[in-house]
């Protein structure tokens, strides 16, 4: 049936569609109608889906590793700072190999910023933000039929990888209505399902030990520490590069369109596609959908027939320099800060950089007179 | 030497021996705990498929890794989340935890509460060393007052945290404590936390001889066991609060009867005759996150009363036995009726 849907609850409908049955979260702007709509779907369907609202995002990380370790497809979802919270967590769930996927909706920081903002600043984070080296998967669709496809996607990739999948959304995303038939889009749907077999449910005689440490995984040491073991880092931590580069390979997500005859080609992503969308008679557009690892076949094949490329996004230049390190070539930045994700703005900032202007807005002084505070939610 | 039981030969089935020695220094008592941990298991039937560990980061927490089950050794600190969700979603399975005192007090002291708080049906061993170990001997949670560590040089200002407080500030939650010289108390509390319906937490003072004992004046971990026999004192019956020396089992207040018990008889089908008593369903609907089902074993107290005379009547009959055969019994190579007949013992005497 069609009707109105919301991007958040999109994204809990398209987890629901992958066979999620675990979710564990706390509340945060603008990510918190996930977890509503999870506790109301739990006490509605407790023989299948369990709920925890748990203490801080560290637990919900945690909880979401440990049930998915138990057999369960399990997600959490987030904004910025509560992100932060599980970067350690994810770091465990990218050594350990726990499928599982993580939203993100962002909003404007670092720290609390500006909470009700759309932002897009998290992007390097969910590339780097634990410590040590892994090759995160993660999507970021721009509209709420996306939001749940791609939430299936997720879902399957985090499966077929075996690793912590990343989900990115926006405040404008997020809080998105559109009108779609998610019925329609449910009925044949791919939905992977899950191959390692759970806590308990091993071979038996062979208990597994899931360490966040180095360990000998099989062969005569099995079971012994390899914490000063190089050569079985290397196996390990390659092992699980090309797997999920691999598996990344499956889902080579972009749009390009808008202007394909135009001599600029504009690369945005998430909400801020969507705003730019009136540009579509001037400019060609590129837009990743999977934004890690980054697409550079793609990117390189579209990008070398546009003279010049503009990265328009909502944070400093995160994609941009991404984009400058595949393509070996100088591209223009437009950041959108502040949360100011406006028509307008893009086009200044177009103008401003395409004239041979600096990245940075001119910014006006410091008004003399006190301001009224923002209102909640517009700014 | 000692006439040893059944379970005490059988427990070394749950511990990989082929990876000994452990990591841990000589004179700790971590292998006691896992030791008194692997009789219980033991005793209590639970294998492979039925009971996972999580283990936390430190000294403790490589206990996963000797014993024959299947375990997660999480992060720093996060045991609790990650073994309350394998809880959730795998009712059926006993979910045991194994950290220490700085993992499940300091930096897992939010989730320790609030896992309380849920009520969570899980089981924490908390090894309380009084100190951070693995890192050379830093001031931990439940380092006493003016104790000399590497972080405090002058003396511990601060007062240890109060698990006890802690645990019993919930009306679901069971507190026991106990030491690693108390060897058959120690087994029983573990025993009664695991079949605890519930949250439950077994406070065990053990001694790290090497970053903390000698450096606060013991010569050896045979001083320190010494001290332990001589200043802990079992809790009278009946007790409301341990005192700081007093080892023994707190039940939440419907049980106030019980507190000090230690024997193995205090089974707590309360939660049950609640549930029967609200209806089907209630508990459910009204918190759907936390895990209700009866998934642990529970016997009625003249269930485990009947156990109880069943294995001591089967102990009695193999004390008669040739102790080579005992062995062979206690390895599993050879059942009990069998030995009882080659040795000319009626096996009925099993049932009388």
């Amino acid at each position: 049936m069609r009707k109105l849907v919301q991007g958040n609850e999109a994204v809990f409908r398209g987890a629901v569609a992958a066979g999620a049955s675990y979710y564990a979260g706390y509340p945060i702007s603008p990510s918190t109608e996930i977890l509503n709509i999870a506790s109301a779907y739990a006490a509605a369907h407790h023989q299948t889906f369990r709920f925890l609202q748990a203490e801080d995002e560290i637990a919900s990380a945690n909880a979401v590793i440990g049930a998915s370790l138990a057999g369960a497809k399990a997600f959490t979802a987030t904004s910025g700072p509560g992100f932060s919270l599980m970067q350690e967590a994810i770091g465990y769930a990218q050594k350990v190999g726990v499928a599982s996927v993580f939203a993100d909706v962002q909003r404007v920081g670092p720290a609390t910023g500006m909470p009700t903002m759309p932002g897009q600043g998290d992007i390097m984070q969910v590339r780097f933000g634990s410590s040590g080296d892994y090759t995160p998967i993660a999507f970021y669709p721009n509209g709420v039929e996306e939001a749940f496809r791609v939430t299936v996607d997720a879902f399957n990739a985090a499966e077929e990888s075996r690793s912590p999948v990343v989900l990115l959304s926006d405040t404008f995303v997020a809080h998105l209505n559109e009108v779609v038939d998610l019925d329609e889009l449910t009925a044949d749907l791919r939905v992977v399902p899950r191959e390692m077999p759970p806590l308990a449910r091993h071979v038996a005689g062979f208990p597994r030990f899931f360490a966040g440490v180095l360990m000998y995984e099989s062969g005569p040491s099995a079971g012994e520490p390899a914490t000063a073991d190089a050569d079985e880092y290397l196996r390990q931590y390659y092992d699980a590069k090309h797997r999920h580069l691999e598996i990344a390979g499956h889902y080579r997500l972009f749009e390009h369109g808008w202007n394909r005859e135009g001599e600029v080609l504009i690369v945005c992503y998430g909400i801020v596609s969507r705003v730019a969308a009136p540009l579509a008679a001037d400019y060609a557009l590129f837009r990743p959908i999977r934004i890690h690892p980054v697409l550079d076949d793609e990117l390189r094949d579209v990008a070398q027939r546009y003279r010049e490329i503009v990265v328009i996004e909502a944070n400093d230049g995160q994609y941009a320099d991404m984009v400058e390190l595949v393509l070996r070539r100088e591209v223009k930045r437009v950041p959108l800060l502040g949360g100011r994700i406006s028509i307008e703005a893009i086009r200044d900032g177009l103008d401003r950089v395409l004239a041979g202007g600096p990245a940075e807005p001119p910014i006006p002084d410091a008004p003399n007179e006190r301001r009224a505070p923002s209102p909640l939610g517009i700014g | 030497m000692p006439e040893l039981t059944m379970a005490e030969l059988g427990y070394k089935k749950h511990l990989k021996v082929e990876l000994f020695p452990t990591i841990w220094c000589p004179g700790c008592g971590i292998g006691t705990i896992m030791m008194q941990l692997a009789i219980v298991l033991d005793e209590m039937a639970l294998d492979e498929t039925n009971t996972v560990i999580v283990t936390g980061i430190g000294c403790t927490g490589r206990m996963g890794s000797y014993l024959k089950h299947e375990s997660v050794y999480t992060l720093h600190g996060r045991t609790l989340p990650v073994a309350e969700a394998i809880k959730t979603v795998r009712p059926e399975l006993n979910v045991i935890v194994v950290a220490g005192d700085g993992d499940t007090a300091s930096i897992g002291g939010n989730h320790l509460i609030h896992t309380i708080r849920r009520n969570a049906n899980v089981t924490v061993l908390c090894n309380n060393n009084e100190i951070y170990g693995l890192t050379g001997g830093q001031t931990g949670p439940t380092t006493p007052t003016g104790t000399k560590t590497l972080s405090s040089p002058i003396g511990n200002p601060n007062t240890p945290i109060n698990l006890q407080g802690i645990v019993r500030s919930s009306e679901h939650a069971l507190y026991a404590k106990s030491t690693v010289y108390h060897l058959q108390h120690l087994r029983n509390v573990i025993r009664e936390a695991v079949e605890w319906d519930g949250f439950s937490f077994v406070d065990i003072t053990s001694q790290c001889i090497e970053n903390n004992g000698r450096r606060i004046g013991f010569a050896s971990a045979n001083e320190m066991l010494t001290f332990y026999r001589k200043t802990y004192k079992r809790a009278g019956k009946g007790a409301q609060a341990l005192a700081q020396y007093e080892i023994g089992v707190l039940y939440p207040a419907e049980h106030p009867s019980r507190n000090g018990q230690t024997d193995g008889a205090a089974g707590n089908s309360h939660r049950a005759e609640a549930q029967a008593q609200a209806g089907p369903g209630t508990e459910a609907a009204a918190i759907p996150s936390v895990p209700t089902e009866k998934a642990k074993p529970q016997a009625s107290d003249e269930e485990k009363a009947r156990r109880r005379a069943e294995s001591q009547k089967k102990l009695a009959l193999m004390q008669r036995l040739d102790p080579a055969v005992k062995m062979r019994v206690a390895k599993g190579e050879l059942t009990l009726v069998d030995a009882l007949r080659e040795a000319g013992i009626d096996p009925a005497e099993l049932e009388a």
